[in-house]
C-alpha cells in the first residue's frame, strides 16, 4: 500500500506542479467556451450565403408570387416570356436563376423548377420550397375567402407540460430537455475524461519504459502497485482539474451576475418573467422592456409579448424541474460510473503503454479499446437520449464497456435501483478482472524491449 | 563470514529457452562478487531473480538465510543495465522518490539525499531537472539513486557500461568504499579489466550455466598452466643444458616492441624453477623471469570456448522473450 502511495504521490505532484497543467486548467474552460461560441456564431451568422440573388420567376399568376415578401436575399423579376432567353440569361450569369412554376393551382410543391448555373445548397433549396409552399397556402386561403388576419388566427400553438408521478403519490414538474441535456453533458465529460486521462496513463507507462526507469522501480514495487499508483495518481490529477473548473465556473457565474446586477444592464430570469407578465396584461408601462412592447402596436407588440412570454415559459420550464431533479442519484451515478469507467479503461491503456516500445506502435492496440468507448458515446447520443428506458438503452447500460457512458445519460430520467446496482456490480467485476489481466501484461510488457509486440505476444503474457 | 544472498539450484525458462540452469551462488557479507559471461549468457536473468523482479521456476534464493521475498527489496540496491531517470523531474525530487520507494520515510529520505548530494558535490544541481544536467552528472545521480537507502546488498548490472572513464573511476571508488563499510556487492560485466581489480569472488556464466566459480586469486592459481616466461634484451641460443631443468619445452619466442625477447616454457610436474633460472642466467642479460598466471580474460575465453555447444546462447535476449 505504501508503495502505491509513493507512486501515486509522484504521478500526482509532477503533473500538478507542471506549468502546462496549471495554464491549461485556467485556459481550457475559456477555450471550451470560445470554441462553442465560435461554432454557434459560425453556424448562425456566417454559414449562410449572403449574396443577393436576382432570380426570374415565371408563373401563370406572377403578380401574386412577386407581390411582396420575397425570400431573404432574393430579388425577384418577372421572367421573359420565352423560356430560351430566360435560360440563356441564366447561363450567361445575368440572373442567378430562374424559378419556373408550371402548376396553375400551385397545389403541388413538386411542380416548380429552379434553373441555375450553380447547384443550390440543401438549405437554399429548402427555403425556396418553403417559400413557394407558403405562397401556395396563402393563395388557397385567399381562394376560400379568408383575409390575412384570419389566416394568422388559424395558426395555433401548443405547449406540452410533463409531470412526473412518483411512488409517494407526489406530482412534480419535469423536463425531458433538461434531463437530456444534463445526462448528455455528464456522459460527454466521462467520455473526454477517459480519453484524455487514459492516454495520460498510457504515456506515463511508456515514458518509464522507454526511459528505462521501470526496471529500477519494479525492483522495489510490484508491477501491479506501480500500475495502480499510476492510474490513481492520474485520476487524482483529473479530479483536481474538475474541481478547479467547477470552482472557476461557479466563481465566473457569480462574478458575472454580480457585475450585471450592480450595473443594472441585465435582467435576471425573474425580472424577465415579471416584465413578460406586465407586458401581456398591459399593466406595466414603467419598465423599459414592457413600455416598448405595449406602446408599439401591431406586429411589434405581438413579437414583444411573444418574446417575453417565451422567456417566462423557458424560466417556468426549467426552474421547477431543476429543483425537482434527482440530484443525489445523478451525482452518485456520475461519480460511481465515472470512477469505474475510468479505472476499467485506464487499465487497458496502461497495459498498452507497457507493451509497446514507441508511440507509433500504439495504434494497432488502441483501436479495440477506443471502439467500445466511441460506440457507447454513439449509443448515448442516439438510443439513450431518445428512449432512455428502452430495451437498447437498458442493454448497453448493463454492458460494462459502455455502461459508464450510457448509464449517466439515463440517470436523470430515473433508473431503478436494482438496475443501477446490477450495472455497477458488473462494472466493478469487469474492472477487477481487467486490472488483473492488464497487470499481467504490464508485468511482462515493461521489461520486454526490442521487437514490436503482437496480439499473440500479449496473449502469451496473459497466460 | 555470513552469506548475504544465496541461490540454490535456480532455474528459469522463457518459452523454450532455458536461461538459467541449476545455478548455485553465494555472496559473503562485505565482499564483491563478479558475475561474468558473454552477452546473452543469462546474467541479467539471474540478477533479476536475485533482485525480486522475477521469480525462479525452480530452486530457491535465500536472503540472509530467509527465503527471498519482496520486503527484502528494501535492503537491496539495484542498478540495471538498462537504466534511466525521469527527465522532467529535478535531481532532488527524483532521488527522494527512489529513496521512498526503497522504504525510507520522507524525513530519512531527505537526509540521505542531502548527504549524498553533498558527498558528490552536487548540491547546486539539486533543483535542476535531469534534462538540464550533463550526462556524466546524470550517471552519478543514477548510481546514487540505488545506494540512498544504505542497502546491505548492492546489485549492479554492467555498472560501467555507458559511464565515461572519470565517472567509472568514481563509481569504482564508491564501490570499494561501500564494500569497506560492509556492503556486499554483486556486479555483472562482460569486461574483465574491472573484475581483477575489484572482485573478491567471481563466477562465469555461459549459456545459462555456471561454468566456473571461486575466489579471484584462487582461480588464477588454479588455472596456472606451468608456463614460465624468461626475457632477455637480445635473442639467446638455448639447446645445451635444457635437460637439467627437468621436463620443460620451449613453446614460444616473442620479440616485444621494446626490444625484449620473451621465451615461454611449458613445464611439467618434475620441473624445478631454480634450474631454469640458473640456465637462463648463463645465456645473456636476463631481465624478466616469472611464472605466467593467466588473466581472468584468458580464463574466461578458455572456459567459454571449451564448452561443447556452439555459442548459440549469445543470441538469447537478456530480457524475457
Amino acid at each position: 500500500m505504501k508503495n502505491i502511495f509513493v507512486i501515486f504521490k509522484r504521478e500526482y505532484l509532477t503533473r500538478v506542479k507542471n506549468k502546462t497543467f496549471i495554464i491549461m486548467t485556467f485556459l481550457a474552460p475559456l477555450l471550451m467556451v470560445g470554441f462553442y461560441a465560435a461554432t454557434i456564431y459560425i453556424a448562425t451568422e456566417t454559414g449562410d450565403d449572403d449574396r443577393t440573388k436576382t432570380v426570374y420567376v415565371s408563373d401563370n399568376n406572377p403578380e401574386l408570387l412577386l407581390s411582396h415578401n420575397p425570400p431573404a436575399n432574393y430579388v425577384l423579376l418577372p421572367a421573359p416570356s420565352d423560356s430560351d432567353s430566360a435560360l440563356a440569361h441564366v447561363e450567361r450569369g445575368l440572373v442567378h436563376g430562374w424559378l419556373s412554376v408550371e402548376d396553375r393551382d400551385l397545389r403541388s410543391v413538386d411542380s416548380a423548377t429552379y434553373y441555375t448555373s450553380e447547384t443550390p445548397s440543401i438549405t437554399e433549396k429548402e427555403s425556396l420550397k418553403e417559400w413557394i409552399r407558403n405562397k401556395a397556402t396563402q393563395r388557397q386561403f385567399a381562394r376560400l375567402g379568408l383575409r390575412e388576419g384570419q389566416i394568422d388566427s388559424l395558426q395555433s400553438s401548443c405547449s406540452l407540460e410533463t409531470k412526473e408521478v412518483n411512488g409517494q403519490g407526489d406530482v412534480k414538474e419535469s423536463s425531458s430537455g433538461l434531463k437530456s441535456g444534463i445526462g448528455f453533458a455528464l456522459a460527454f465529460m466521462i467520455y473526454i475524461f477517459i480519453f484524455v486521462y487514459g492516454s495520460m496513463v498510457m504515456r506515463s507507462a511508456m515514458e518509464e519504459k522507454t526511459n528505462r526507469i521501470v526496471e529500477v522501480i519494479v525492483s522495489s514495487v510490484k508491477p501491479f502497485d506501480l500500475m495502480m499508483g499510476k492510474i490513481l495518481g492520474v485520476a487524482a490529477v483529473g479530479l483536481t482539474q474538475f474541481v478547479a473548473w467547477i470552482v472557476l465556473a461557479v466563481g465566473l457565474v457569480f462574478g458575472i451576475s454580480a457585475l450585471f446586477l450592480n450595473s443594472g444592464n441585465g435582467m435576471t430570469t425573474q425580472q424577465a418573467v415579471q416584465t413578460g407578465i406586465e407586458a401581456r396584461t398591459g399593466m406595466g408601462g414603467m419598465g423599459a422592456g414592457s413600455g416598448t412592447a405595449v406602446s408599439m402596436g401591431g406586429e411589434m407588440s405581438a413579437q414583444g409579448s411573444g418574446m417575453t412570454s417565451g422567456a417566462r415559459d423557458m424560466a417556468a420550464e426549467f426552474t421547477e424541474p431543476l429543483s425537482n431533479l434527482p440530484y443525489f442519484q445523478i451525482l452518485a451515478v456520475f461519480l460511481l460510473f465515472f470512477v469505474g469507467g475510468y479505472l476499467l479503461y485506464s487499465s487497458f491503456f496502461a497495459a498498452i503503454g507497457s507493451a509497446v516500445n514507441q508511440e507509433s506502435d500504439v495504434q494497432q492496440f488502441m483501436m479495440p479499446v477506443t471502439l467500445p468507448l466511441v460506440f457507447g458515446f454513439v449509443i448515448a447520443q442516439t438510443v439513450a437520449l431518445k428512449a432512455p428506458h428502452g430495451a437498447m438503452a437498458k442493454l448497453f447500460s448493463m454492458i460494462p464497456l459502455t455502461s459508464p457512458i450510457v448509464m449517466v445519460v439515463r440517470a436523470p430520467f430515473g433508473v431503478p435501483f436494482s438496475e443501477l446496482a446490477l450495472s455497477f456490480g458488473l462494472l466493478v467485476l469487469t474492472f477487477v478482472l481487467m486490472v488483473w489481466l492488464s497487470s499481467r501484461i504490464y508485468r511482462i510488457g515493461i521489461l520486454s524491449y526490442g521487437k514490436k509486440p503482437t496480439w499473440k505476444d500479449l496473449w502469451k503474457w496473459l497466460r | 563470514m555470513s552469506k548475504v544472498i544465496e541461490a540454490i539450484k535456480v532455474c528459469k525458462t522463457f518459452g523454450e529457452q532455458r536461461v538459467s540452469k541449476n545455478i548455485d551462488l553465494a555472496v559473503e557479507q562485505g565482499s564483491i562478487y563478479g558475475l561474468l559471461g558473454p552477452n546473452g549468457a543469462g546474467k541479467t536473468t539471474l540478477i533479476r531473480m536475485l533482485s525480486t523482479i522475477t521469480q525462479p521456476d525452480s530452486g530457491e534464493i535465500l536472503f540472509k538465510g530467509e527465503a527471498l521475498k519482496e520486503s527484502h527489496a528494501h535492503q537491496m540496491g539495484y542498478m540495471p543495465e538498462e537504466r534511466g531517470l525521469y527527465k522532467k523531474m529535478t535531481v532532488a525530487d527524483q532521488l527522494l522518490f527512489f529513496a521512498e520507494l526503497r522504504g525510507l520515510s520522507t524525513k530519512d529520505a531527505k537526509a540521505s539525499v542531502k548527504h549524498w548530494l553533498q558527498r558528490l558535490d552536487m548540491m547546486e544541481w539539486a533543483r535542476k531537472k535531469v534534462e538540464e544536467i550533463s550526462k556524466g552528472m546524470a550517471q552519478k545521480v543514477q548510481f546514487v539513486s540505488c545506494v540512498l537507502h544504505n542497502p546491505q546488498l548492492l546489485i549492479l548490472d554492467e555498472p560501467f557500461s555507458g559511464f565515461d572513464p572519470v565517472n567509472a573511476d568514481l563509481i569504482k571508488d564508491l564501490i570499494i568504499e561501500l564494500k569497506n563499510q560492509g556492503t556486499s556487492i554483486i556486479f555483472s560485466t562482460h569486461r574483465m579489466d574491472n573484475v581483477e581489480s575489484l572482485c573478491d569472488h567471481l563466477a562465469i556464466i555461459h549459456q545459462g550455466e555456471k561454468v566456473l566459480d571461486g575466489g579471484v586469486s584462487e582461480i588464477r592459481r588454479k588455472y596456472a598452466t606451468g608456463v614460465y616466461e624468461v626475457g632477455f634484451y637480445q635473442a639467446v641460443e638455448w639447446g645445451a643444458g635444457m635437460s637439467a631443468t627437468g621436463e620443460s619445452t620451449l613453446i614460444s619466442e616473442q620479440l616485444q616492441s621494446d626490444g625484449k625477447v620473451v621465451y615461454r616454457f611449458q613445464t611439467s610436474d618434475s620441473f624445478s624453477p631454480d634450474q631454469l633460472l640458473k640456465l637462463a642466467m648463463g645465456k645473456g642479460n636476463l631481465v624478466h623471469y616469472s611464472e605466467h598466471i593467466p588473466s581472468i580474460h584468458e580464463i574466461f575465453v578458455d572456459t567459454v570456448s571449451k564448452t561443447a555447444e556452439p555459442i548459440a546462447g549469445a543470441t538469447i535476449a537478456s530480457g524475457p522473450l
